[in-house]
């Protein structure tokens, strides 16, 4: 039998939505078992772990220093996780699994605003809260969900900074060129970028998009290399923000500043890109240079946080590792301030939480979003993330304008 | 009129590459009847082996294709040899799933010993570049393109030339005559999946100098092999290399399509994939069999 290839390509769409591995963990009366869909393989790999990373770290440090109080009993934490294979349709059924068939008190969310979409609906429908660290999509948080609270700031303030910071310099950028994955969270951050250059007398002079699946970029780069910005931002994930970069070199494109939503901050950029990752910004929830001072109950300053990570993980902490923490935290002081486990009071305690962590605020509108924190920018200083901005906040000052391709 | 030539050179220098990742794909599917869903995971296990004596050894990432070719050659024909081979004659859905579960295994056993981490393979001259009548071509997809032509042309020649090209080339055609002439089949087979393997391996390699790597990196590529080959026509090696430039250029021109529907703003970059299957969808109702494809009873 010859197979003929419109059959085929069905049977290979069929065959992708296979096979999905688990890690056991059994619930005990005196366990608060979370649980959480994340993407230990799949495009997202990366993030998923550092993800996880920061949930670890969490129930580790928690588990170690007696567990959580509710309501005059103690409780051990624990977190049966499923690999989301980082899809959104599969994220979806897991939640429900982990729901149905696991009983899991809370969810904690998975990576990215396209599982974390599909999972809020499923939170919805069974009425178990979420907290989420790693979907910064506002339209997650513009479907009138009551169970989803995210403690990230919104997708949209990601380039925020950075262009903050380049109208600052001596000359101000006047110029700025956007490329964009076609995701959900990248167009809310390609779109708040623009929208804040327009309203602060920048003018954008590209504004792109390419599919997140891209395995070439350069005719992209070709056609905004012609508008010769000041300025160049690119709202994506890891992956695509090291071929933007590598693409950038290629065609010998000069800017006095680039900037990515994603991937600086993840130290795989520097070691895949060695000198030409210098000098390049990243838009930041985090890092270890913040100066908070966080409640009581965990560790309550960045560097101290930081110190965990590498200790517990052996590499500098990140902010998907920071951010996926406190979204923990969130539930930590929400389930103790509510002071039982019963989903609605908990709904209702992250509702109204306000408190400090070693990440910063965490406080949420009436949407669940936290519009109260904001970002950071980071560069790459010699191999080296140094935070430039805010400058209350920053522990170095920007290299503007980047130099020439090669000599960096 | 810059843009226009630059795009051509961009979608070529792309499509050069797609080509090699079609190949080996073409080849085990118009010969053998497979559709290799493992054939990613061989473009990611290649694209590994040259980041590893990079990283370790300091070998420059041109200097492992043979490496990559050797290694994933030698398992290919084994895996084939004494796995694969049991089902060969199995209906299509059985090799389906073998080769469906071959690929998690492996991406999966990538994902164990290099972890879910992004690398690059950065060279000194990575990202160094010439420009010529305004047109700017980086070195290294330039030497991509070269290779891959290269490697296209010596397939082309052994195939049609070699004694075992022809024997495949037989196999493909009629088993019971090729075996009646003295065909060994289960070696021939062991040979193109090999083969398919190799490419693979190479095409790998020097996707690593441009791509992220990491355990799923394959996946985008096994889409664009299935989608190139159908293109160009299956199992020869000149509609590997037609379907990959074809594809490669229609991705570049489309990036920069724009145009408005009533108050609706499309950009023809997002849409890059719509596009290039919109003219695989072209090419298969008015040419069934792909571009190069010959008609087969």
């Amino acid at each position: 039998m010859k197979l003929r290839p419109t059959a085929a390509l069905g049977i290979l769409a069929l065959s992708a939505t296979l096979a999905a591995p688990s890690v056991p963990v059994s619930a005990a009366g005196d366990t608060i078992l979370f649980g959480s869909p994340v993407s230990l393989t799949g495009s997202l790999t990366k993030e998923g772990h550092l993800t996880q990373e920061g949930y670890e770290l969490w129930k580790n440090y928690v588990n170690a220093h007696g567990g959580l109080k509710v309501g005059g009993k103690t409780y051990k934490v624990d977190i049966k996780y499923y690999d989301d294979e980082s899809k959104n349709d599969t994220s979806a059924q897991l939640a429900e699994r982990l729901i149905d068939q696991d009983h899991v008190n809370f969810l904690l969310g998975p990576y990215g605003s396209g599982t974390s979409f599909t999972v809020a609906q499923i939170a919805e429908r069974k009425k178990i809260p979420m907290v989420e660290g790693n979907g910064a999509a506002e339209k997650i948080f513009n479907q009138g969900f009551k169970y989803t609270f995210g403690v990230l700031s919104p997708a949209k303030r990601y380039l925020e900074g950075i262009l903050q910071m380049a109208k600052a310099q001596k000359p101000a950028a006047q110029t700025v060129a956007i490329t964009a994955a076609s995701d959900a969270f990248s167009q809310e951050v390609a779109q708040g970028a623009a929208a804040w250059a327009n309203a602060n007398g920048m003018k954008v002079v590209y504004n792109n998009k390419y599919p997140d699946t891209a395995t070439d970029v350069s005719s992209i780069i070709s056609a905004l290399k012609q508008t010769n910005p000041d300025i160049i931002l690119n709202a994506g994930h890891l992956q695509d923000a090291l071929l933007v970069q590598k693409g950038l070199k290629e065609q010998n494109v000069i800017a006095k500043g680039y900037g990515y939503s994603v991937g600086p901050d993840t130290p795989d950029f520097a070691s895949s890109l060695g000198k030409d990752a210098n000098d390049v910004f990243g838009g930041a929830q985090w890092s270890d240079a913040v100066k908070y001072k966080g409640a009581p109950g965990f560790i309550r300053s960045a560097p101290e946080y930081a110190k965990a990570i590498d200790a517990a993980y052996h590499h500098r902490a990140d902010y998907h590792n920071a951010e996926s923490t406190a979204a923990c935290l969130a539930f930590q002081y929400a389930i103790e301030r509510a002071g039982s486990l019963d989903p609605e009071k908990v709904r209702d305690a992250l509702a109204k939480l306000d408190v400090t962590t070693f990440y910063g605020i965490i406080k949420f509108d009436s949407r669940g979003i936290n519009l109260y924190k904001p970002m950071v920018v980071n560069q790459i200083q010699n191999g080296r993330l140094t935070t430039v901005w805010p400058a209350f906040t920053a522990d170095g000052k920007p290299i503007y304008p980047a130099p020439p391709w090669g000599k960096r | 009129m810059h843009l226009v030539l630059q795009d051509l050179a961009n979608g070529i220098l792309a499509g050069g590459i797609l080509a090699v990742v079609a190949l080996g794909f073409s080849l085990v599917w118009g010969i053998m009847n497979i559709i290799n869903l493992a054939h990613g995971a061989f473009v990611m296990l290649g694209a590994y082996l040259t980041y590893q004596l990079f990283a370790s050894l300091h070998v420059d990432p041109f200097l492992s294709l043979p490496v990559s070719f050797v290694v994933m050659f030698a398992a290919g024909y084994l895996l084939q040899r004494y796995l694969i081979n049991w089902v060969v004659r199995a209906p299509i859905l059985t090799t389906f799933l073998l080769t469906f579960g071959l690929s998690l295994l492996f991406v999966n056993i990538a994902l164990i010993v290099w972890t879910g981490d992004q690398r690059g393979v950065t060279t000194a001259y990575a990202g160094a570049n010439f420009t010529i009548v305004g047109v700017t071509i980086p070195w290294v997809k330039l030497y991509t393109l070269l290779v891959a032509l290269v490697i296209t042309g010596v397939m082309h020649l052994w195939l049609t030339r070699s004694k075992t090209g022809r024997a495949i080339r037989a196999t493909s055609m009629d088993i019971g005559a090729a075996q009646l002439s003295g065909v060994r089949v289960a070696s021939i087979y062991a040979i193109v999946y090999g083969l398919g393997a190799g490419l693979a391996g190479v095409a790998g390699s020097l996707i690593s100098m441009s791509y992220a790597i990491n355990p799923n990196m394959g996946e985008p590529f096994l889409i664009k092999a299935f989608v190139v080959c159908v293109l160009g026509g299956l199992g020869s090696v000149q509609g590997a290399l037609v379907g990959g430039l074809v594809y490669g250029i229609v991705e570049a021109f489309a990036t920069q399509l724009d145009f408005t529907i009533g108050t609706q703003h499309i950009s023809g970059s997002g849409l890059q994939d719509a596009i290039a299957l919109a003219v695989l969808l072209i090419v298969l109702i008015v040419r069934p069999t792909g571009i190069m494809g010959k008609a087969t009873a």
